[in-house]
């Protein structure tokens, strides 16, 4: 019997909140590798912003020891996935590190859009599934329900599906016996030539990147010369090891097993995720399939706030860049925002925990432009251009056409919500391609949406309407013309860069007019009238005026109470601080983010 | 700078927290109580001020005080018993001299229902040396003293002015807000007409300040409240200014106007960097260089008597900026403004002003943008637009600069 029959290496999949990271934590305590009182609330997500947001975005990934009711110890390697649509490619090369995945489903909410989404990733690296009903503990349990819809959704046979409850532990024992008879042991020849899958990597100041990775054939072990089958670059290993969490250093890393390697490697875009690690003196003949270059659906600007220094914020992105291969970016020069950066995300999820960073890590204070996605400009000369900051869309008349990225959305709800789910859908531009009914009571409607409509707030638009109970996915589907025009902002007859925005023609009007609007709320009355002007070109297409003059003026001291008043004072100094100052128009820096968020009720 | 001014003058001001019913604006500290609370509260008043009285003493700090103020909440609701005792306190604790200003806040048809009770309350009053009177009259319109939760009438007011007259009280500030929802500015110039007519000595103009917390507030958030546009309010703020100019009343301060001589030389001492003993709930001190706040929770301020400690809540040591910066602020309320010296001096304490050297108007000119070098450019921006006047001696806001005093003030903090 091979050691290769000892091991199972697995994913546990599933939906938002349905349990993923306290079941993940209970696997870990159940194994024993962690002791109890070192348990943090869901281990595996280790970031703040994680653990605050429910969500996982960067991997950790678990060896366990399972003894087995036959008698055998085994060895499970957990391989997290992050739990987010921005991430699809990461989940996707994270599933195909596994043999086989655990399907967590909520037996309070059932199957819901990125349960599907997920499982067909999984079936597309040819994964074995179990399912596991969770949230058994709960009395709104419904078990036969979810039963049903993971047989008539996703056609896999439930019947024997685990119950259990991550957060009390109720079946754990049940569900890894099972898991050891559903999901086959490893495949692979340990004496062929190294072919290893990058599945995720993180820099560690000390000892530079650490690669999670998955060893299919060969060996590796400290010393040998590895080398990334599709960046082509070389290095040197200085460690390799298991992951138990944390690393703890192996002799070697063989075919079938699940560890790290660390070879001084300088930053995590060298060690991209989905590469083949092989050895330099002994090249594998072709690489593991499935890798794909990075690409940033959205950018934003990313500008130093009024008294923060351009060096932090730099330092800052260097290092995020470091550890996130997804996010990049490049010096950006504004009129109205002075040096910055203009910064390439996955998705909007990226960018909010990006700029979150920010914030909390480095303790930056930036501004951050409405996001964009990248358009295609097709000149009238033939060339096409990626466009993706609005201040560089060239004139219109240079232009032959605009093409934008669609999407392919997925929506899954409970049918009573149909109707204000598709007039949703129609106001943001969306195309339904088809609509099925999953069961009696749940839908799946399949759209066709710009990607701009989706990435300001269609996700809470989508959650409002639906009570929460709907649910999204999407992805790049492709290009596609359509009939756009840049709209400017002025303030005081000023165009302000930052805050040019690209939309829909028809659609022009309203944006221009409900920007306006906003922008009249957030600016505070100067000593003077600030006319606020939505343009396209030379044409002003609506207008607003903050009045001018304002009373500011506090009549009494509350006997004596100087404290207090002194107080008011710097919180209006301090408030001044996080103002711009436009020529002679004062605006608060909120107002770049805040001015999309419009409430139009779309 | 005459050399009285240097030397800072000190004031007691003492809470009554107590009314007869709360005003629907009103969001200074007080209660609707009746009965007992006020003889526990009085009673433990008297031994905070010999617990402060005590401490100053103890520590060599004890000076001569100037003026007296009692404020509330309605002072005049108190038992004219407790009041008496209190002020007894007052004087045997500290040495208060002979020509204090000592002031009572007092409401329209507080003083008494029959006039007798009026005039002997009146009485009570002047044998405990109060001699000046603050009313709080807000409004001669009753309709609109009942929007905003006042128990007087216009008449009420009237009548109780006759009565102080007649007891020979001639110094007397009547108070009156402005811009109240739905008021116009001829309403508030006719309010103020009938305020004239009374001839009091001081005047106070309250543009409504809608606090959060407040029955005003609350309507406001519930839309239910439509407020006076700011344009209107500042409007009759100016109409108010200069008609109060013509009846010959100097404009002092953002909301004080008085007759030649009768300033109000307590409220004073918070624009002047001068020394206040703050003494009851929630009431604010500034004594050597501490400003102090007491409790404003009833229960933890009796509890804190009980034990003979010192009811304070918060307390801050001012630095050399804080001094210097409240001197701004403070000083840029009055009309005359604030000079370079007198911050400069808040800044370093007297002595060492010598020792820096500083003797002309240019040195503390000099001094004074070196602390404030980042306020210059903008503080000039404001000179430029005619809300600050800038000299060689020092800063004043304009008429105009009033509006937006707040904005020039937070450039000094």
């Amino acid at each position: 019997m091979s050691y290769l029959d000892n091991i199972r290496n697995f994913s546990i999949i599933a939906h938002i909140d349905h349990g993923k990271s306290t079941l993940a934590d209970r696997l870990i305590e159940k194994t024993g590798l962690v002791e109890a009182r070192d348990m943090k609330e869901q281990y595996l997500d280790n970031m703040d912003i994680e653990r605050e947001r429910g969500i996982t975005i960067k991997l950790q990934t678990t060896r366990l020891k399972y003894k087995a009711k036959d008698g055998q110890e085994y060895i499970l390697n957990l391989i997290d996935t992050p739990g987010h649509v921005d991430f699809n490619y990461e989940v996707s090369r994270s599933l195909a590190a596994c043999d086989g995945a655990v399907l967590v489903v909520d037996a309070t909410q059932g199957v819901e859009a990125q349960t599907l989404g997920n499982v067909y990733l999984a079936l597309d690296e040819d994964l074995e599934i179990l399912p596991v009903l969770n949230k058994m503990d709960l009395d709104s349990a419904r078990p036969d329900d979810a039963r049903a819809e993971i047989e008539d959704i996703i056609g896999l046979d439930a019947s024997e599906a685990p119950e259990i409850s991550a957060k009390t532990g109720m079946g754990i024992d049940e569900m890894l016996e099972k898991l050891i008879e559903v999901i086959p042991p490893p495949q692979g020849d340990p004496d062929g030539k190294l072919k290893a899958l990058i599945f995720d990597s993180y820099y560690d100041s000390y000892k530079g990147v650490i690669i999670y990775t998955r060893i299919f054939d060969g060996r590796v072990k400290r010393g040998d010369t590895i080398r990334m089958m599709n960046t082509g670059k070389n290095y040197e290993v200085t460690e390799v090891g298991y992951c138990i969490p944390g690393t703890v250093p192996a002799d070697e890393l063989k075919a079938g097993e699940v560890g790290y390697i660390c070879g001084s490697i300088k930053q995590v875009a060298d060690a991209r995720v989905g590469d083949t690690i092989t050895l330099a003196n002994a090249p594998a003949e072709a690489a593991l399939k499935g890798y794909k270059k990075a690409q940033s659906m959205v950018y934003c600007g990313i500008f130093p706030a009024e008294g923060e220094k351009y060096e932090n914020v730099k330092d800052a992105l260097e290092k995020l860049q470091v550890n996130d291969a997804a996010f990049n970016f490049e010096p950006e020069n504004s009129a109205a925002l002075g040096y910055g950066y203009r910064c390439g995300f996955l998705g909007l999820l990226h960018m909010d925990v990006i700029t979150e960073r920010l914030a909390r890590e480095f303790d930056l204070d930036v501004i951050t432009t409405l996001p964009s996605v990248v358009y295609k400009v097709v000149m009238k000369d033939g060339e096409v251009l990626d466009i993706q900051n609005p201040s560089n869309l060239p004139p219109q008349a240079l232009i032959a056409h605009i093409e934008e990225p669609i999407v392919k959305a997925d929506i899954m709800t409970p049918n009573e919500y149909v109707g204000s789910i598709m007039s949703l859908c129609q106001n943001r531009r969306g195309n339904m391609i088809h609509m099925e009914y999953l069961t009696k009571t749940r839908v799946q409607l399949h759209y066709e949406i710009p990607l701009n409509e989706v990435i300001y707030d269609f996700f809470d638009a989508l959650k409002s309407r639906t009570r929460g109970y709907a649910s999204l996915d999407y992805e790049f589907l492709r290009y596609q013309p359509a009939k756009l025009v840049k709209l400017d902002i002025l303030l005081n007859r000023e165009p302000i860069d930052a805050l040019s925005t690209i939309v829909p023609e028809e659609e022009a009007m309203a944006k221009g007019r409900g920007i306006c609007e906003k922008l009249k709320e957030i600016i505070p009355r100067h000593q003077f009238e600030v006319p606020i002007q939505a343009a396209i070109g030379q044409k002003i297409i609506a207008r607003e005026t903050v009045r001018a003059y304002r009373k500011d003026v506090l009549a009494k001291c509350y006997g004596g109470d100087i404290t207090r008043k002194k107080k008011l004072l710097e919180k209006q100094k301090a408030g001044k601080k996080r103002m711009r100052q436009f020529g002679s128009v004062t605006v608060p820096q909120e107002a770049f983010t805040e001015v999309l968020k419009l409430d139009d009720g779309r | 700078m005459t050399e009285d001014k240097m030397d800072k003058k000190r004031g007691i001001y003492i809470h009554m927290p107590f009314c007869v019913q709360k005003c629907n604006y009103c969001a200074f500290l007080s209660f609707r109580a009746d009965g007992s609370p006020r003889k526990d509260y009085t009673d433990a008043l008297e031994k905070e001020i010999r617990l402060r009285a005590d401490l100053e003493r103890q520590n060599g700090t004890d000076k001569d005080i100037d003026t007296v103020y009692i404020g509330g909440g309605t002072p005049s609701v108190m038992d004219i018993s407790s009041m008496s005792e209190m002020m007894r306190a007052v004087r045997r604790s500290f040495d208060i001299k002979e020509d204090a200003e000592v002031t009572l806040e007092a409401n329209p048809a507080t003083l008494g229902i029959k006039d007798g009770v009026t005039l002997a309350k009146l009485q009570a009053y002047k044998f405990m040396g109060v001699n000046r009177l603050s009313m709080g009259v807000q409004s001669m319109d009753n309709d609109r003293l009942h929007y905003l939760g006042r128990i007087h009438t216009a008449e009420n007011v009237a009548r109780d002015m006759q009565l102080i007259r007649k007891k020979g009280f001639d110094n007397v500030n009547l108070d009156l807000i402005f811009s109240v929802p739905g008021e116009s500015g001829e309403n508030a110039l006719s309010d103020l007409e009938k305020i004239l007519e009374l001839d009091p000595e001081h005047i106070s103009c309250y543009s409504l300040q809608i606090e959060e917390g407040t029955p005003f507030g609350d309507m406001a958030e519930a839309g239910e409240l439509t407020e006076v546009p700011d344009e209107e309010d500042r409007e009759t703020y100016h109409r108010i200014c200069h008609r109060l100019a013509d009846a010959g009343y100097e404009h002092y301060e953002i909301s004080n106007f008085a007759k030649k001589g009768y300033r109000s030389r307590h409220n004073s001492l918070y624009w002047n960097m001068d020394e206040y003993i703050g003494l009851g709930l929630g009431a604010s001190g500034f004594i050597n260089g501490v400003r102090y706040k007491n409790t404003s929770d009833l229960d933890e301020y009796l509890a804190a008597i009980e034990e003979g400690r010192l009811p304070v809540a918060e307390e801050h040591r001012n630095t050399a900026f804080d001094n210097i910066s409240e001197a701004v602020f403070t000083g840029l309320r009055r009309r005359e403004g604030i000079s370079y010296e007198e911050a400069v001096r808040a800044y370093l304490g007297a002595e060492a002003s010598e020792k820096k050297d500083l003797k002309t108007a240019d040195d503390f000119c000099d001094f004074f943008w070196e602390v404030f070098a980042d306020a210059r450019d903008e503080a000039r921006e404001y000179a430029d637009r005619g809300l600050l006047l800038i000299d060689n001696e020092g800063l004043k806001l304009t008429e105009q600069g009033i509006d937006i005093s707040n904005s020039i003030m937070s450039l000094f903090v």
